[in-house]
């Protein structure tokens, strides 16, 4: 991705910067004008070189076109000095002084006739030009940043248009079913802000909580980035469309215990792999929902058969049928605790915290395009939300559904366990010599001789009476083992 | 009042912990931090123009990526340090940059 936003920048000034370079050479007067304020300097240097120069036919230039204008430029200052021999006292048509033409009117025919003495033309430094269009670079790279805060404040608005309208519409819907509808943490009291957090310039957060089964839900507006070009740009090569993302956390009572998920297939598999609690639980692939009645762009990932049964009910397909195009997925889950994390070699020592969750994804319709229209198609998904959320407090597993469920999650339990033996014996072994050594400093620092004689055989006591101890079950499992 | 809403004292938001799970966090913003900073001192130590072009925009898409909850003053700074290696490189030498071709 960083690969393709540098690729992009460096093919971006190239492009533009061809259709400037071509400007440099087309205006003459600007040659002109800059070959006499230069050739000013040289004024004491030698009468000559300022007068005959003009006339020469420069070959020591490189460039053809340098060359050739340069030539008219010439033919111009001809006109000019003749003009000026004949207007001798006229200072007004000339901005130099007459001395510089003392021995001109001798020169012009005295000139002609030496002109095999090869002439260096000094290449006039880019910046004592003083011309604008020499900093074509410059002007690019400035153009450049001025169209990123452009589109920075564009895409800005447009999120921020996008959220509000979302807010809008799903604002009633909201405060009918929760007491507290936006809060941000930093009030003492539990009320009501009625606004989005804005986390960042595409992502908003909303807090809804006060509902009885669920201890709150968290929705999550998460916008593309509108308001990075470059992301921008990253788009028109790969569509990407809005998410919102809803996080419904459930009492521990009003949830049973079963994993189970329904979204595209593709979805599916990503979160197969990247969900601790799918990848454990739910073992097998995604499986067709068409038994059910679900669309083929639909699968369904379930712990066991009996909870797919259980929550594919007649108002469940309907929801997943109708918008089955903004569904991206949907995960009822009692073992929850996000994404498998990344933990080196020997750090895991202990089973990530769960949560009884629903998490569902939503995508917004429009694939990027959205207007704050679109938001308004989005409100029969949060209704589906709703319940789900009744629905996951009424189902229960019956008796052989529980018995698989916990024996399940003993299963789980147990392996994890077996994983972190080892290292939970290394922590333990490190914990007990740590002890030991705080014990040896300290009775090397007792400045009390007394003290310290009482510490260390203390301290020889202890270890004895464990040598015993370990003795003698060594003894016991010898017994029990003859 | 629909039944459905608990008169109980509801529970309060509690932002996400990213600092436990650094996976969900977008590295970008720092990521350019970082190379900002980085071109800025190669154009100023290096007199190189291009980096210091490249360490303004680098500022300016960090800073467009950041979370609201950054520190503005590292951004600043990151902002003002390639500024200043723009403004350096153009005075030490003020000849216009020159195209790679």
């Amino acid at each position: 991705m960083k690969n393709l936003y540098i690729f992009i920048a460096v093919l971006f000034i190239p492009w533009s910067s061809s259709l400037a370079k071509y400007d440099e050479f087309e205006d003459g007067d600007d040659i002109m004008e800059y070959d006499d304020n230069d050739f000013a300097e040289f004024e004491d240097v030698s009468e000559d070189t300022v007068t005959e120069s003009p006339q020469r036919i420069i070959t020591t230039e490189d460039d053809e076109e340098e060359a050739t204008v340069e030539l008219e430029g010439q033919d111009e200052n001809q006109e000019d000095f003749d003009d000026a021999d004949t207007q001798e006292g006229d200072t007004e048509s000339e901005p130099y002084d007459d001395e510089e033409f003392e021995g001109y009117e001798e020169k012009p025919d005295a000139s002609h006739s030496k002109n095999k003495d090869p002439i260096t033309i000094v290449n006039v430094p880019a910046h004592l030009q003083n011309s604008w269009e020499s900093y074509y670079m410059e002007i690019l790279m400035v153009t450049g940043l001025l169209a990123y805060i452009m589109n920075y404040i564009i895409g800005k608005n447009k999120n921020n248009r996008l959220a509000h309208a979302w807010f809008n519409t799903h604002r009633e819907l909201l405060e009918s079913n929760f007491a507290l509808v936006g809060d941000d943490g930093t009030n003492k009291e539990a009320t009501s802000t009625g606004k989005l957090n804005q986390e960042n310039e595409h992502i908003y957060n909303l807090w809804c909580s006060g509902r009885v089964c669920c201890e709150g839900m968290l929705i999550q507006l998460k916008f593309l980035k509108r308001q990075d070009l470059l992301n921008v740009l990253a788009r028109m090569m790969r569509p990407a469309s809005d998410q919102v993302q809803i996080k419904v956390t459930m009492n521990d009572e009003d949830m049973d215990t079963y994993v189970f998920a329904v979204g595209t297939r593709k979805a599916l598999v990503r979160l197969q792999k990247e969900m601790q609690d799918l990848s454990e639980f739910c073992s097998d692939k995604p499986k067709s929902g068409a038994k059910y009645g679900l669309p083929d762009s639909l699968a369904i990932l379930s712990e066991m058969g009996e909870v797919t049964e259980g929550m594919m009910d007649a108002k469940m397909i309907h929801f997943l049928t109708h918008y089955a195009d903004k569904i991206d997925s949907v995960q009822f889950s009692d073992q929850f605790s996000g994404p498998k994390l990344m933990q080196e070699e020997g750090q895991l020592t202990k089973l990530p915290e769960t949560k009884k969750t629903l998490l569902f994804t939503f995508n917004v319709p429009g694939s990027g395009n959205t207007s704050p229209k679109d938001m308004e198609s989005l409100l029969p998904l949060m209704s589906m939300v709703i319940y789900c959320i009744d629905k996951a407090k009424k189902f229960r597993l019956n008796r052989e559904g529980k018995q698989k469920a916990d024996k399940n999650r003993a299963r789980v339990e147990e392996n994890f366990l077996k994983l972190t033996h080892v290292q939970r014996q290394e922590a333990a072994q490190s914990r007990r010599e740590e002890k030991k050594r705080a014990e040896k400093e300290r009775i090397m620092n007792e400045e009390d001789p007394e003290k310290q004689r009482r510490l260390e055989e203390a301290a020889l006591r202890r270890e004895q009476k464990k040598l015993e101890k370990k003795q003698m079950k060594m003894k016991q499992i010898k017994v029990k083992a003859m | 009042v629909p039944p459905d809403r608990a008169p109980l004292p509801p529970a309060r938001y509690k932002p996400p912990a990213t600092e436990t799970n650094p996976a969900l966090e977008d590295p970008t913003p720092d990521y350019m931090n970082l190379l900002g900073m980085v071109f800025s001192m190669c154009g100023l130590m290096l007199k190189l123009k291009w980096c210091a072009w490249i360490a303004v925009y680098c500022s300016f898409i960090s800073f467009a990526n950041s979370r609201s909850s950054e520190d503005t003053k590292q951004m600043m700074s990151s902002f003002m340090l390639s500024i200043s290696a723009v403004v350096m490189s153009y005075l030490q030498n003020p000849q216009p940059m020159s195209p790679p071709w």
